[in-house]
Order: structure tokens, then sequence, then C-alpha cells
């Protein structure tokens, strides 16, 4: 809905114009800071002198002869391995998004359609699980993992990934189920379809917005993950997330606070290049479907 | 082409019985419309033919098989619906020819076929456009092509025209009809607008509280209801009935008074006339009442009184003049009366 700006008095645009600036200013101060000091040295971006040496980079034209380095992302990537971190990350994301995904939209479509009371309880149970904190689960579930063999492999963090995440799953892609008009399932019905060629053929292809955007928040839940991954990976097997931790070192050990810097930056990034690619997808989805 | 049977027809939904013992044959190519108030249970009769809802208990045969366990897939018939249920993100084209690929018709086949139905719909120009593109109207259309490009047994329509407007509505009704004369497919529609029921139907079922109260053609329903729910439900304006009491061919009720009817009991009773049965005359015969309210609509007006509890619409000329609060004369004919059962509501014959 276009906004007719020509009613709107003068000032009160240049207050909202400079409310945006200030809050982006705000909000993104710390994001550039972080970015602008991992191409820093340790020296300077946790300087004891003060803030002014992050900016001016003392410190590093000193150490490095430059005024910026990549020497913490050289640490971090290629000393520090943390490519093997990317790669346990990827395994992990993949895995907890496809099935979160498939048995989402399955679990979901049955009970947007389903008749029967007990749909409802289903996703009230769903709910409560969901309130329930991930920490609380999982000393339950190290034991049995133990005497398994399965803990410390990035497959069974995917799968205790999905248990935690479905709940949600499931509520958000039943919502964008009921969406869709049973009109649609019947027609299929009708025109020849089994109950699942009416799902594969016809909700799905007008669903995709709500997978697109399910999907999303399955892929930030596993991929910012620290809980569940920290607890149930071995180190050799470890994501990127707890990896950020380890840098920071402990009481006992001394950390590399600026390759944790490196490994910030390098997980944020992706970020900022993926949602607002999905984002508009989730636009162009929802302008041409499911209406008619 | 099929013919289609419903026996003994039950559907219950919690404590409710939306449908109860429903008795129907339908025959081969005929247009049958299911028509009553809201929750009569017409669309709940339409959606256990199609196997979209399953019956309590009776039998649906189409085509001389019980089919009450197939699936709808299996059941061999196609369905418009009210919201229309085309598949958003296909295009017209694409829209009209899913249930043939659906059902393994040869693909040499679909391109003949669905160019026919889309030329059968006049929509030939918009066989590229998407759903969305279109008109109510048109995707109504492309709804109705998709149903009959691949000549089901019967085929079924949910209220098909009562999201399109007032205009639209009649022109495709118009069209409706037409199609059905051109196609003869067995047809069962479902509406809560009698106009449409008397224009289209071959025969037509009111339904009312799950029963049915009558099935013939549109004729009979309009000239002999067979009861009072009927005769109160067809018609623009509808029947009008009076609660009175008959005795010796005369009915009497508060101002109102009929005499001549061929009945010999005397009892309570009701009785109806059609608004265009009666006439407004000069002076007063039986019945005389203040105007409640008068409207124009067209090649006539109608004049409403109030007699007891009742209102009572008489058709007059279009020039006639009359004031709201003066008394005019009325004259109802013994012969066009219709009496009815004031409890059962059942017609009893004159």
């Amino acid at each position: 809905m276009p906004l007719n700006f020509h009613r709107t008095p003068r000032a009160i645009l240049f207050a909202a114009a400079a409310f945006m600036v200030v809050w982006l200013l705000i909000a993104g101060f710390p994001f550039v800071w972080t970015l602008w000091g991992s191409f820093k040295v340790e020296g300077d971006f946790f300087s004891y002198q003060g803030w002014i040496d992050a900016v001016a980079g003392r410190n590093t034209l000193a150490q490095t002869g430059h005024l910026v380095t990549l020497g913490a992302y050289r640490g971090v990537w290629i000393e520090e391995q943390f490519w093997k971190a990317a790669l346990h990350t990827s395994i992990v994301t993949i895995a907890v998004v496809m099935v979160s995904l498939s048995f989402g939209s399955l679990g979901a479509y049955a009970l947007a359609r389903s008749g029967h009371r007990y749909a409802y309880w289903i996703l009230v149970a769903a709910l409560v699980f969901r309130a329930i904190p991930g920490i609380a689960l999982i000393s339950g579930y190290l034991l049995p993992f133990f005497r398994l063999n399965v803990w410390g492999y990035p497959p069974t963090a995917a799968l205790v990934l999905v248990a935690l995440n479905q709940p949600f799953t499931l509520w958000l892609l039943h919502s964008f189920f009921l969406t869709i008009p049973r009109d649609l399932d019947e027609s299929a019905l009708v025109d020849g379809c089994t109950r699942f060629q009416a799902f594969r053929l016809v909700i799905m292809p007008v669903m995709w917005p709500g997978v697109v955007t399910t999907g999303i928040f399955s892929f930030l839940t596993a991929y910012s993950d620290f809980v569940v991954c920290s607890m149930l990976l071995s180190d050799r097997n470890q994501t990127m997330v707890p990896r950020i931790v380890a840098f920071l070192g402990t009481t006992q050990e001394t950390g590399r606070p600026m390759y944790a810097v490196a490994a910030v930056v390098s997980v944020t990034l992706p970020l900022f290049v993926l949602i607002p690619f999905f984002q508009k997808r989730i636009v162009n989805g929802l302008a041409g479907a499911v209406k008619g | 082409m099929a013919d289609a049977r419903l026996v003994n027809l039950g559907k219950r939904f919690g404590k409710t019985d939306v449908v109860k013992a429903l008795n129907l044959d339908i025959r081969d190519g005929e247009f049958i419309v299911l028509l009553g108030p809201s929750g009569c249970g017409k669309t709940t009769t339409m959606r256990i033919v199609a196997g979209l809802e399953e019956t309590t208990s009776g039998q649906i045969w189409l085509n001389g098989r019980v089919v009450n366990d197939l699936e709808p897939k299996d059941r061999d018939i196609a369905m418009v619906f009210q919201n229309y249920g085309l598949y958003p993100n296909l295009t017209v084209y694409e829209n009209i020819r899913f249930p043939l690929r659906m059902r393994k018709i040869p693909a040499g086949e679909h391109r003949r076929r669905v160019l026919a139905a889309l030329e059968m719909v006049e929509l030939t120009d918009f066989a590229d456009r998407r759903p969305a593109q279109l008109s109510g109207g048109q995707r109504q259309r492309v709804a109705l092509a998709r149903a009959i490009v691949r000549t089901p047994a019967v085929c079924l329509m949910d209220e098909p025209l009562s999201n399109l407007d007032a205009k639209l509505r009649l022109s495709t009704r118009v069209q409706l009809k037409h199609l059905h004369h051109a196609h003869r497919s067995t047809t069962i529609y479902v509406t809560h607008d009698q106009t449409e029921a008397m224009t289209l139907a071959d025969r037509v079922v009111v339904m009312n509280r799950g029963l049915i109260q009558q099935v013939a053609t549109p004729r009979v329903i309009y000239g002999t209801p067979a009861n009072a729910f009927v005769a109160g439900f067809i018609g623009s304006p509808a029947m009008n009935l009076i609660h009175g009491r008959i005795g010796q061919g005369v009915f009497e009720a508060s101002g109102i008074r009929i005499s001549g009817l061929a009945h010999a009991g005397a009892h309570e009773v009701i009785l109806g006339f059609r608004a265009e049965d009666a006439s407004v005359i000069e002076h007063h015969c039986g019945l005389s009442a203040p105007v409640y309210s008068m409207e124009l609509l067209g090649d006539h007006s109608m004049i409403t009184f109030r007699i007891g509890d009742a209102f009572v619409a008489v058709k007059a000329a279009k020039d006639h003049q009359a004031e709201i609060g003066e008394i005019v004369h009325i004259a109802v004919p013994a012969g066009a009366c219709h009496l009815f059962h004031p409890i059962t509501g059942d017609r009893i014959s004159p």
C-alpha cells in the first residue's frame, strides 16, 4: 500500500528520516565496530589505552607494517582449521532444515486438514514442548547417547535440534496451510489425485513461501545454536558458534580473542547475504500464490 | 454420463442429523438442483456424492454401482466449487488439463480436449493466463471447463454462481443452461437461490433441515407446492401464507374472508395464494387492509399489507397509485388458493 507522502507535513517526514538514521547508527554500530576491529591486532581492538587505538590502529601498524591485517582470519581459518567447524555447521544446518521441513510439512498438512479434535491437542502439546528450555532436555539425552555410542556426531546434534525445533516448525507451517483454501485439496481429489498427490502436486507448489519462511527459521535455529551443539558434539566435530566461545578462552587457559572476533565476522557475514536473498523470495512468492 | 441413486442417505455431525434418510433417483443427463436455506443439508448431500464426506448410513449408486467406499478420484465425477478451487500456480490451460493428466488420458488427446472445453466456455484467448489475472466470472468458467473436459459420469456444482455479482450471475446462468443443453451431462447443482433453481433445473429438490420437502419440475414446485415450507420458500415474493379457519368452503382470519373454496371440512388451516393471483379492486370483497409498503419493480408494483401477523404481497399494475396507510380492497380468487395443514404444513387437497 503506497503511502501518500504529499499529505504528510515536512516536519514529520524530517523527524522520521532523522529517527531512521539515528536508529540505523545505533543498531548497526556493533556490527560495523566488530567488522572494523577484526582487521586489527589484539593490542588495538582490546587496547588498555582506550578505544582510540582501535580506530587509529597504532599497534597494528607497529606489528604488521600495515593499517589493516588479515592475521586474525588467517589464524582462525588456517591455523585453527575453522573451516572444519564451518563444514560441521553446514552438515547440521542442512540436515535440520531438510528433516524439519519434510516431516514438518507432512505433519502440519495433516493437522491443518484433520477434522478431528485431537489435532488441536497435538498442536497444544507441541507448544508445551516448545516452552521447555532446550537445556532441560539435553541433560536427559546425554546418557542414552553415550550408551548408544552416538554422542559427539553432527547427525545426533541435528536430530536433537530438529526435535526441539519441530513444534515451532509445525505451528508455523500449520498456519500457512490453513491459509490455503480447502477447495484446492478437494478440487485435486475430485480431479483424480490421491491425498498424497494432492499434497505434492497441488498444495506444495502454492505452499513454498511458507516453506521458505519456515526453512529460514529452522536454518537460523540450527546455524546459531550454542547449547545443543556444545553439549552434544565432541571437540573434533564442533560447529562454529561453540568454537567462537572456545576462542575466548577460559579461566584456566588464555584465549585468542582476536580469533573470536574474526570468527564472529565469518559467522555473521553469510547471514547478511542469505537472509535478504530469501526474504525477496518470500515476498515474491506471497504476491503470486494462494489468491484465486 | 450416468444415472445416480441415493438410497436412505444419512449424515450425522456430532449430535445433529444433517441429512436424514434421503432417497433420490437421478436420471441420465438430468439437471438436478438441490435447493434450500443454509444448513438444510444440500451441500453435505452433494459432498457425500463427491466422496468428500463419508455417509453415516445409506448408499450412493453411480452408474449402477455402489460407490460408498470409493475415493473421490475413483467415482468418475467432476465438481465446480463455490470458490472456484483453481490451481493458482498453473495457467488456465494447465488447470483444465489437470484432470486429464491425473486420469492418465493419452497425452495426444489433451490439447484437443482442453481447447474444445475452452471454446465451450468462450475463454480460448485466455489459455495462457493465470487464475489471478482473470475476473470472477472468467474463473468460474475455467472451473466449469475443468469439470466438463473429461466428460465425467456426474458433474457436481456447489453454489457456483454465488460469488459473482448480480449481472454476471445472470449471464453465467444463461451460459450454464446452454452448456448443459449441449453437453447433457448428469448434473447435481446446489444453491440457495430459487431463481437459479427454477431456471436451470429439470427437477428441483427442495430441502429443509436434512429432509427432502419436494422433488418435482420447477413448474410443479411453483404451481403445486407440497407443503407450506415449499410454498413459503419458492417464488419472489414467496407465497402469502395466512393462518385461519375454514368451514363450509369459507376461510376466515382476522380481517380476511375468502369464500367459495372447494373444501368440505371445518378446522384450522393455512391458506396460501401468490401475489400475482390476487388483484386490487374498487370495492370490498372479502379482504381490505391498509397499505404497509409499496414498491415499484419495473413492469409491475408490489403492494404489501399486514394481515394479523403475516405480510401479504399483492401484485398490481406498474402505474398503480396507493399511499401508505390507505385502505385498499383486494380480491383473492378461490381457485388460486392453496390449503396447508396448520401443524404439519402438508398440502390439503381442496
